[in-house]
């Protein structure tokens, strides 16, 4: 394996930064995301187990790609 | 034709369902069109068969849809979910686990300072082997999901490579990610200091 970049270790450094003792799984994630994706374009507040995607989707660009995906269907399909 | 107040649950058990199911799979098209039409690497068959997938996941799912947000969005999601995760295993497919593996147990030593980070003092060469050593000290299937990640792989990627499901290998990261974590601060290791060494 070649030797990190720069770019590599802080994204590394970076994951364990934002490391919780408590975090959601991508299916705990999936369950949550339509709701989550529906009151955060209704500017509503975000309950505790919504605020925990919020913490999911800077760990994990898939299920944050799907999201950002979700939230364009709601907006340009009303 | 369904009406816009259908009640979706209720349309689609109905052992006359072909109108709503018909519905449903032209919305789950058009809202993957609106979700894909950047993507050039997409075509409109491809569109049709996640369409189709998604289909039958949603149909399969019912009982687990909890009314906490609209029907549609929560079959959109589903439908993404189907045409994304598809899309990611034909970017990665020709990664195999072996060389994932080889690229995990060799993780340790590839954590150096980079070169473009000028001047390797002697505070930088301690948190690059502080980094270094914690890495060493996970299990060899952490290791792999970690070197994974840094290739920028898809996580079910990762997941179909190390042969479990999407929760349990996340749950393989966390793991990892508290122990380095754990591991650093027994060294007297903070993490805004190897990012500020990393930064400079």
């Amino acid at each position: 394996m070649k030797p990190l970049t720069r770019k590599q270790l802080q994204y590394f450094v970076g994951m364990l930064e934002v490391t919780r003792e408590q975090e959601l799984d991508c299916g705990e994630c999936q369950n949550c995301a339509a709701e989550f994706a529906e009151r955060q374009l209704a500017g509503l507040p975000l309950d505790e187990a919504l605020a925990r995607v919020e913490h999911h989707i800077q760990l994990c660009p898939e299920c944050r790609e799907e999201l950002l995906a979700l939230k364009r269907i709601l907006s340009e399909g009303k | 034709m369904v009406g816009a107040d259908i009640n979706w649950p209720e349309a689609l058990r109905a052992p006359d369902n072909a109108a709503a199911v018909s519905a449903l799979r032209a919305a789950l098209l058009q809202g993957l069109r609106i979700a894909l039409r950047e993507r050039s690497d997409v075509s409109e068959a491809q569109l049709e068969d996640f369409a189709q997938d998604a289909l039958l996941r949603v149909l399969d799912r019912l009982d687990q849809f909890s009314g906490r947000s609209k029907f549609m969005t929560w079959a959109h999601a589903i439908a993404l979910n189907t045409a994304f995760a598809e899309l990611r295993r034909k970017r990665w497919r020709d990664v195999s686990l072996e060389t994932l593996a080889a690229e995990g147990q060799e993780l340790p030593e590839a954590i150096t300072l980079p070169n473009d980070v000028l001047g390797a003092t002697e505070e930088r060469t301690r948190l690059v082997e502080a980094l270094r050593n914690a890495v060493a000290g996970l299990s060899a299937k952490q290791r792999t999901a970690i070197a994974g990640e840094l290739r920028e792989m898809p996580f079910d990627q990762i997941v179909a490579l190390l042969g479990t499901n999407r929760n349990a290998a996340y749950k393989l990261l966390h793991d990892a990610r508290r122990a380095l974590r754990r591991q650093l601060l027994a060294d007297g290791v903070s993490l805004a200091t190897i990012r500020a060494a990393f930064d400079s």
